[in-house]
């Protein structure tokens, strides 16, 4: 119970050492951010998590999520920057007395201890006397259904009760902070499903900062209160799961959350007077007034810009309304909608078609490869970014 | 075309020379050992003409071998078991503790001065004890480690290169998430040595075990030039002193003593033999 803050955090490997650094190799074939004083992994990130907030850092592999939960940790540097728990400065304070737990994705439990042991362990050093140390594992396994399994030893459990071993390993403690590593990236689709249910339920049930990392943008928007989204080290957005999805502030945030991905267009912006109206392809549609508003406010004038509209925001349309046409690729039924690949435009674009509402006859109607279809799209769903930096005209 | 009957037909041959050619490798491994058995209960003279016959009513001399043996000469034979299992057991410890706490920090601590220490532990390997015995045995008595209670620091520095390189080998395949666990659990470096990565070395720590101590229990050479002979004997020491004036061997008594020394480790190996195959492959696969 406590909140974290970050100011101007900044994390740099020295070029040999991040060379050497085995099973990350990834991260250090990416030579964009390599300067002179090594391969810069965080830059100046600010974060200020609130007391029991739940924060999901997400982005692609390498960019600098991990390293910055490893920093919260202590097990990993901080280069420049400051990090406080409850208000405490602990750049210099080792990862025991930080008073933090922290799940990895690969459980890292002890292979020579029974799960009782694993979960008693972090206790045991803490020197809390045998019988409340037995009543707090037992009421952690009871909390994670693990009661059944205490007397096993990891190896004889399966990857998602392994999991469960983990985080009852960290929540047994209680601590301030409790850090989760990608913790449900080595589960199959079925069981990852179960796992985010059960960290939600969890969630409620314990009172702590929780501070999230995952690639997987599924998760973050179904855990996170607020989603930091991260690219090369730098905070792309910060915000929570509908702010980021309703308002992305760039085109990466646009890109990286939502699936399928949000299909972008080369298109014009034209401003006359104190209107505005997009054209892309004979198509025009005019942002909505909440949307005319804000650009109005920051000066946008006459521009070539990025349209960006989500596949759930385009709707198929008659040969007869004012529409975009596109030739269907790849028709793939997904059950409740169908996501239809289309060549329109010189390039891919996607919509999700509901197959539940039979009240739309173009629904109705399976489209078949290499059939033309008319789509279109509201001025409420579109998304408008700079051509040359990629943010968001509206921000 | 072979049929496959003359397929099958020539693979059960070619089994069948297998075979026999292993078991002829297998009967010449054991040969010698078999004949120490033998000669052990067989008269000295008998030991000499008659080698490789079984005893018979005529030849066999019961456990007077044995007896003989141990009562020979003016050193107890007991001092020297017991000098042996000292030198050996404390050696073992010594190498393991040492080498697995050396191997972990090799292994983790990512510095030129690890690099080196560990090629210097791979290089040490290759250097036969032949070469160094003369200025070793110097040293080891100049720095008073001519006792019992010492020499197992001399063992550790010869031991230290294969046991370093076998730990360092299985170091490297424990996730570090695993120790970075145990710290933010609360464990500082030792503690988390002792807690978690020791236990999980306890593959590596029998195999290293079992090829110190073989090699510790069967050594001549190093206690014959470091100890003082005439205070300290170990077993092959012992057995060396079983010559008498002029020359003259007891065979049959060499034979027992021989035979009392080897079954120890027999058992030892037959005991961990299970472990020493698994460790070996634990510590090779990933290195």
């Amino acid at each position: 119970m406590a909140e974290v803050s970050f100011k101007h955090i900044k994390k740099v490997y020295p070029n040999n050492e991040r060379k050497s650094r085995k099973g990350r190799g990834a991260k250090a074939e990416r030579p964009a951010n390599v300067t002179d004083e090594g391969v810069l992994v965080v830059k100046d990130f600010n974060l200020d998590v609130a007391d029991r907030e739940f924060i999901v850092l997400v982005g692609p592999s390498g960019c600098g999520k991990s390293t910055t939960l490893r920093m919260i940790a202590g097990l990993e540097d901080i280069t420049a920057g400051e990090i406080a728990i409850g208000g405490k400065v602990v750049n210099d304070i080792a990862p025991k007395d930080r008073d933090i737990a922290m799940v990895f994705q690969s459980y890292a439990l002890y292979p020579h201890m029974s799960v009782y042991e694993n979960m008693a362990f972090p206790l045991k050093l803490r020197k809390l006397p045998k019988d409340e140390i037995d009543r707090k594992v037992r009421e952690a396994a009871e909390t994670l259904g693990i009661t059944e399994y205490l007397d096993r030893k990891p190896k004889a459990l399966s990857g998602g009760q392994r999991q469960r071993v983990a985080i009852g390993r960290a929540i047994v403690r209680e601590p301030k902070v409790l850090l989760m590593d990608e913790p449900l990236s080595n589960l199959d689709a079925k069981l990852r499903n179960q796992m985010r249910a059960e960290i939600i339920k969890l969630r409620q049930k314990i009172d702590t900062t929780f501070i999230y990392v995952t690639h997987d943008q599924t998760e973050a928007m179904t855990l996170g209160d607020r989603i930091v989204i991260m690219k090369d080290g730098i905070a792309q957005q910060i915000g929570t799961p509908h702010e980021v999805f309703d308002h992305p502030a760039n085109l990466f945030v646009a890109g990286f959350i939502g699936v399928p991905q949000m299909n972008f267009f080369d298109a014009d912006l034209v401003r006359t007077g104190d209107s505005y109206v997009v054209r892309l392809g004979g198509f025009e549609v005019a942002p909505s007034e909440e949307k005319q508003g804000n650009l109005r406010a920051k000066g946008v004038g006459s521009q070539k810009v990025t349209l960006g509209v989500r596949p759930e925001h385009i709707t198929l349309a008659t040969p007869d309304m004012p529409s975009l046409t596109g030739t269907v690729d790849v028709s793939e039924m997904m059950g409740s909608s169908v996501h239809l690949h289309m060549s329109s435009l010189g390039q891919d674009v996607v919509a999700v078609v509901n197959t539940m509402d039979a009240t739309d006859p173009t629904v109705a109607h399976r489209h078949n490869v290499g059939e033309s279809v008319n789509y279109a799209f509201s001025g409420n769903a579109i998304h408008l970014f700079d051509k040359q930096s990629g943010t968001n005209l509206e921000f | 075309m072979a049929t496959k009957e003359e397929t099958l037909a020539s693979e059960k041959r070619r089994k069948t020379i297998m075979s026999v050619v292993l078991a002829v490798i297998c009967v010449i491994y054991v040969l010698p050992v078999v004949a120490v058995v033998i000669n052990s209960f067989k008269l000295n003279t008998f030991v000499k003409t008659d080698t490789f016959a079984l005893p018979t009513s005529e030849s066999f001399a019961g456990w007077d071998n044995f007896v003989n043996g141990m009562t020979f000469g003016n050193y107890p034979f007991w001092k020297s078991a017991l000098y042996s299992v000292i030198i050996t057991v404390s050696s073992t410890f010594l190498i393991l503790l040492c080498c697995s706490m050396a191997a972990w920090y090799i292994a983790r601590v990512n510095s030129k001065f690890c690099k080196v220490v560990y090629f210097l532990c791979v290089f040490s390997m290759v250097v036969p004890f032949q070469m160094v015995m003369f200025t070793l045995s110097k040293t080891a008595d100049t720095l008073d480690l001519n006792t019992p209670w010492t020499i197992p620091i001399v063992y550790l520095g010869f031991g230290a290169g294969l046991a370093i390189f076998m730990f360092v080998g299985f170091v490297k395949s424990i996730p570090l998430e695993i120790e970075e666990a145990a710290a933010i659990d609360g464990c500082g470096p030792v503690r988390t040595f002792f807690c978690v990565v020791l236990p999980m070395l306890k593959p590596t720590l029998i195999s290293v075990g079992i090829l110190e101590i073989m090699w510790v229990w069967n050594d001549y050479l190093l206690p014959y030039l470091v100890l003082d002979i005439n205070e300290y004997r170990t077993i092959p020491i012992h057995i060396q002193y079983l010559k008498g004036s002029y020359g003259t061997v007891d065979l049959g008594a060499t034979m027992a003593l021989i035979l009392m020394s080897i079954i120890p480790v027999i058992i030892f190996y037959l005991a961990c033999q299970k472990h020493i195959i698994k460790g070996v492959a634990a510590g090779a696969v990933k290195g």
